[in-house]
């Protein structure tokens, strides 16, 4: 994750309110021990090193962790996909900040990587892969999914206000703000904000081209591939998913920004989603169930 | 496969590697002496032994540092981590779901009862170190306790007099940097004359937290805040300091003669525990260390400085470096060593990859994520211990008491405000 974690806790006690971001951070800091794809010492790590020589017993958080991202890959038809370590390596993206790869290179990571290589086994909770080279990366789903332990520690400790964000790019509303309406989160690319979503009890999770990416003549490569074709994705500039949770919204917002305009498929009574193809929100491709959406009212 | 001709144990069921181990040493031993190398011939297959890679552990508290140890046990190959005990439901139950395949448990004593469990590490409350250790050690396990041994000298004493007349059983306290390598690279340098005329250490602990714990039930967070209960606590010195007195202790190798303290409760004003305290420690080899801790400022976070004539070494973060005074005689290999500026200080590096971070473009002072922890290298050695030992720890119950006297008599001085002049009788146990 290596990123930013910031709680906005509401309440009476301050003791208590310090007391529960505290642990909540112990716990974000926790996991990032566990899943980190770039840690030698992860479980996640451990589990790429060795699944593919022999199912690997997994704690029943990182199972149904596993379980719920191939539920994602799924409903987006592979366009979120957390087993692309080969392509991230391929594209330099793990050892370095990106380059293009050979053909030959590319059609190799490519085939080497994909969920359907990866094997759940829900009897003995365990993961196999089904040869060597394949990993996974748990980079598009992990701040969610931590932002969502955080939120049940917080929520644990009696604090029914709260918000919470990784990164500014996943934020997890708790209640509602100081003023008793819903929390209000701009949605920003670049300079311009695009527009206000309000967030009650829901979390929305904000994926861009422009957040890490390297250059190779005129063109720009951002360093989110699309898994289907192993190439960087080019469809949309951002894209906004709110959902009921973290975990959910951190991982579709990934698959809406490979999607385009076919992201509105990922539309469901729990999932909102907008893809903008540029800046410009007049250029807003998709754009349903986002909640209390105000487009654009910091530039009006 | 060259390999002894008949060490092996003529056994139908499994061997632990730690006897695999062992008679194996012994073998390699005798070969070499005997020069008898011959190839096996293959036994039957009924009476090949199967090797056991790992040690049954159990985690006693699985509070933050019982996470930690659990956690760390998982990517220690030998451990094989099966059980959890902890008193409060909730703790238990986060550990069914971020552990595979656990038992647990509210009663530790149920854990002892289980021969396949032979390791503990107890992880409570220091007051309640005691009993636990008193009884694991009777039950016949291996211990690994936590630091300090316990909230009270007495009862520490009890533990080291246990440990001691258990001594076919591993007993290791937490005290974790007499076994990480880069402070015991650094020791080794030290002890042959780096310094110079060693002279004082500083050394500081800062961290930005409450120490205030939190839960629904009322009583449970009065247990969970044991730490700041003035008739319970260890405070700052005896559960933060005693990990940079025992390093001092054991660079200056003597024992302390006298602690001066001071402290008080400076920003967070829901306690009567010092939240910022400060000791001077003097020590019987005629150094000086000067040491502060506190939980309100996380400024410049935690190091171990060592001052000599010749020069001062750094220890932090898991790295090192040498800082020489214009004067001291060079020693040849720091003219190729990779140097970093500190401010206006220039600090040559004590790094054993200095080479290779510099081939990579990183800076000797970014964090290493691949780095393992000085809790890693201190289970590992008492991993160890369990497969070629017992023998005796590093950390042994003698030097896990002597930091805990020195660091829960600091504590004293810092509550009063005073100067301890420290007897030699309370070393004993």
């Amino acid at each position: 994750m290596a990123t930013r974690f910031e709680f906005v806790l509401l309440g009476e006690d301050e003791t208590l309110l310090q007391a529960a971001g505290e642990e909540a951070l112990r716990e974000i800091t926790s996991l990032e021990k566990r899943l980190s794809y770039y840690s030698d010492t992860s479980e996640l790590t451990r589990i790429n090193r060795r699944a593919a020589y022999e199912p690997i017993p997994l704690a029943p958080d990182l199972f149904s962790l596993l379980r719920e991202a191939e539920r994602f890959v799924k409903k987006t038809g592979g366009a979120f996909d957390p087993a692309i370590g080969p392509l991230l390596r391929c594209w330099g993206f793990v050892e370095g900040s990106g380059s293009i790869p050979d053909d030959t290179a590319l059609e190799e990571a490519t085939a080497m990587s994909g969920f359907h290589h990866v094997h759940l086994d829900k009897n003995s909770n365990s993961v196999r892969f089904d040869h060597e080279g394949v990993e996974i990366d748990l980079g598009a789903i992990g701040k969610g999914y931590a932002l969502d332990e955080a939120a049940r520690i917080v929520k644990g400790h009696g604090i029914t206000n709260a918000l919470l964000h990784g990164g500014t790019s996943t934020v997890v509303g708790i209640g509602t703000s100081y003023d008793g309406e819903p929390w209000r989160i701009g949605i920003q690319d670049g300079d311009a904000v695009l527009g206000t979503i309000e967030l009650e009890n829901s979390s929305l999770s904000i994926s861009a081209r422009s957040g890490k990416f390297f250059t190779s003549g005129e063109r720009s490569y951002t360093h989110i591939l699309d898994p289907r074709t192993g190439h960087p994705t080019s469809e949309a500039a951002v894209s906004a998913i709110v959902s009921s949770t973290a975990t959910r919204s951190d991982a579709l917002s990934t698959a809406a920004l490979v999607l385009g305009s076919a992201a509105l498929e990922l539309h469901d009574p729990e999932t909102g989603v907008g893809v903008w193809r540029t800046a410009d929100p007049s250029s807003v491709l998709v754009l349903d169930g986002l909640p209390a959406f105000d487009r654009n009212l910091s530039w009006s | 496969m060259l390999t002894m001709s008949n060490r092996m144990p003529n056994r139908l069921d499994s061997i632990s590697r730690r006897d695999f181990l062992k008679t194996s040493s012994l073998g390699t031993l005798a070969g070499v002496l005997t020069s008898e190398w011959v190839l096996l011939e293959p036994e039957p297959t009924e009476l090949r032994p199967s090797i056991t890679d790992t040690v049954n552990c159990a985690v006693i508290g699985y509070g933050l540092w019982g996470r930690e140890i659990s956690a760390t046990l998982l990517r220690l190959e030998e451990a094989n981590l099966v059980a959890v005990c902890d008193t409060y439901p909730v703790m238990l139950r986060r550990a069914e779901r971020s552990l595979s395949e656990i038992s647990t448990y509210t009663d530790y004593r149920e854990i002892l009862d289980h021969a396949e469990i032979p390791a503990v590490f107890i992880a409570t409350p220091s007051h309640l170190h005691s009993q636990i250790v008193l009884d694991a050690l009777q039950a016949g396990k291996h211990v690994y306790c936590e630091a300090p041994l316990a909230s009270s000298i007495d009862d520490a004493r009890r533990i080291a007099a246990t440990a001691r007349a258990h001594e076919g059983q591993i007993f290791q306290g937490g005290l974790l940097y007499r076994t990480e390598p880069q402070y015991r690279s650094v020791y080794g340098f030290i002890r042959s004359g780096a310094l110079g005329k060693a002279i004082m250490a500083r050394a500081q602990w800062h961290v930005r937290e409450s120490w205030r714990r939190s839960s629904p039930d009322s009583a449970r967070t009065r247990a969970l805040n044991w730490r700041l209960d003035p008739e319970i606590s260890p405070g700052l010195m005896g559960e933060v300091g005693i990990q940079q007195y025992d390093t001092a202790m054991w660079i200056f190798g003597g024992l302390p003669t006298a602690v001066s303290g001071f402290g008080g409760v400076y920003y967070w004003k829901d306690r009567d525990v010092a939240d910022t305290a400060q000791t001077v420690m003097d020590f019987s080899t005629g150094e000086r260390m000067i040491y502060d801790a506190t939980i309100v400022s996380s400024f410049d976070a935690m190091y171990d400085t060592f001052y000599g004539s010749d020069s001062t070494i750094i220890l932090r973060d898991g790295k090192a470096w040498m800082f020489k005074e214009v004067d001291a005689p060079m020693q040849g290999w720091e003219v190729y060593a990779r140097k970093d500026k500190f401010y206006k200080e220039t600090g040559i590096a004590l790094l054993a990859n200095a080479t290779k971070l510099d081939a990579l473009g990183q800076d000797a002072t970014d964090d290493d994520p691949n780095a393992e922890t000085p809790l890693f290298h201190a289970l590992k050695a008492f991993m160890d211990n369990y497969f070629f030992g017992p023998y005796e720890p590093v950390m042994n119950y003698q030097k896990s008491f002597d930091a805990t006297v020195v660091a829960l008599k600091a504590n004293e001085a810092v509550i009063a405000n005073s100067r301890i002049e420290f007897q030699p009788e309370w070393f004993e146990i």
